[in-house]
């Protein structure tokens, strides 16, 4: 990751989201994005120049943006229109991400799209994340990692965060995912933490 | 055999799927494949098939395939009819808000300038004061403000005509029960037709509740008996006793109205006339009665 001085940055074109510039390049700021939160308060995965990302809940395009510099090709699953648009214009102005408009709940949809990829990136405000990253995960290489952004709020507002983060890694680690490391994301973004997974060798 | 949005693979064989990238995205969308037995995508597969050169001709054709799938769903979602009246609806109910927050600080700044004026004992309705006051201050400040005011509010009441003409067209059954702006209403909160009749009456009763049905669900606190429904006539002028079990009624009939309009889509009078009924009974009986007859 490139960081110039504390200020995490990525390289590429500007004016995505006006976004403010350091040094010709794009700042990466930790509240508008749970991606750069995580390399703030934890370690997360180096993005590298070859990477294969799927993303799931790409909304507008923002995170998709940053790591579409970073990496090779960024796959990016909306289900929703309006977010959609945005997402399309970001896809006509950079060449490696790929628009992909189906329900990340469903991979079926979108399987004939995607090709095995290094890092499968979730961010969507659904109850059952842990399932979706589940069902998403024979796209992952073998070695390949998982971020999950889980929105504890979405998954049940009646529960404690704790709770809800703790019964999700359960699940995770149940389905034979490796967890590597678990934080939470404040203070930049409340009740959300990160967690990322490996898929395990071989089979 | 597995397909693959650059052509079918069956142990090797490549059999290519040729044509632009429009035709391409639309065959995609009708792969019906299941995730069980699922073989990841080789992008070499793709040169081998003949679909494209290398690495950066497949990423470049890719794209094209997902920008113009994408952009073809968009349109699709796009052209529901239900889809420009929640615009519609959530502009009114912002409209609404602004007319009220701009005319109470309007006649908050008449009141500085008239120190002896007062709104007690008065029945002027908010509207025709700020009408009056645009009147009494032309070319001033606030003359122009109170003007701006009124237009708003002759903009908001054509808005609501054609939002309730609207809410008709697409929701017949929905809005013979409660009228098109309540109809409306509830189909903005629900975010669409389909979302609407999806939802069982229970959650349709309290829509538009949302803080205090959460509040309900996090603490102890009694559960809302109605949401946005409440602004239909036959629930606000129920005796207060039943207005809760009116609410259910109607939330009930409501729920097989949605699921009429969005399956069937035309008016359906047998039913409403009997949900008119049923609602209009549960609203005349005298609170108790239930219990008495048990």
């Amino acid at each position: 990751m490139i960081w110039i001085g504390d200020v995490l940055v990525s390289p590429g074109e500007g004016g995505v989201y006006n976004e403010r510039m350091l040094g010709g390049s794009r700042v990466w700021a930790p509240y508008r994005s749970k991606l750069s939160a995580l390399y703030h308060v934890g370690t997360g995965i180096e993005l590298t120049p070859g990477m294969r990302v799927l993303y799931l809940g790409a909304a507008n395009g923002t995170t998709v943006s940053h790591i579409a510099d970073y990496v090779e090709v960024v796959y990016s699953v909306e289900f929703a229109p309006r977010p959609m648009q945005d997402l399309l214009e970001v896809a006509r102005r950079r060449k490696n991400v790929m628009p992909i408009m189906a329900d990340a709940s469903r991979p079926e949809q979108y399987a004939p799209l995607v090709e095995p990829v290094d890092l499968l990136y979730q961010d969507v405000a659904q109850p059952d994340q842990a399932a979706i990253a589940i069902r998403n995960a024979p796209f992952l290489k073998n070695g390949g990692s998982l971020i999950l952004m889980l929105k504890t709020r979405s998954v049940d507002v009646r529960k404690e965060p704790a709770e809800v983060f703790h019964d999700t890694l359960e699940i995770l680690e149940a389905s034979g995912m490796v967890i590597r490391e678990s934080v939470w994301l404040a203070p930049y973004h409340r009740d959300h933490a990160a967690i990322i997974g490996k898929r395990a060798e071989g089979e | 055999m597995q397909s693959y949005w650059f052509g079918d693979v069956d142990d090797g064989q490549c059999t290519p799927f040729k044509g632009e990238a429009g035709a391409v995205a639309s065959r995609v969308r009708t792969l019906r494949g299941s995730m069980d037995g699922f073989v990841p995508l080789d992008w070499q597969l793709a040169v081998a098939c003949g679909a494209c050169a290398d690495r950066a001709d497949y990423l470049l054709k890719l794209q094209n395939v997902c920008i113009a799938g994408s952009e073809l769903a968009v349109r699709e979602q796009y052209a529901g009819k239900d889809v420009e009246l929640l615009q519609m609806v959530r502009t009114l109910d912002e409209m609404d808000t602004v007319i009220n927050l701009l005319s109470e600080r309007v006649a908050d700044w008449h009141q500085i300038r008239h120190p002896s004026f007062s709104r007690k004992y008065r029945r002027t309705p908010a509207h025709v004061l700020v009408k009056s006051i645009a009147d009494r201050n032309r070319g001033g400040a606030i003359g122009k403000v109170a003007g701006e005011i009124t237009n708003l509010a002759d903009t908001r009441t054509a808005l609501a005509r054609e939002v309730s003409g609207r809410a008709c067209a697409v929701m017949p059954n929905t809005s013979a029960l409660i009228g098109g702006l309540v109809a409306a209403r509830l189909l903005s909160h629900a975010g669409g037709l389909k979302d609407l009749s999806r939802m069982p009456g229970s959650a349709i009763q309290v829509l538009g509740t949302r803080t205090a049905l959460f509040a309900h669900l996090r603490t102890h606190a009694p559960s809302p008996k109605h949401g946005i429904i409440f602004q239909h006539r036959r629930v606000h002028n129920a005796p207060r006793a039943v207005r809760g079990k009116v609410a259910r009624v109607l939330a009930g009939k409501l729920a097989i109205a949605a699921r009429l309009d969005y399956y069937r889509g035309s008016l359906a009078p047998a039913f409403i006339d009997n949900a008119q009924i049923c609602i209009d009974r549960i609203g005349t009986e005298p609170a108790g009665k239930e219990n008495e007859s048990q």
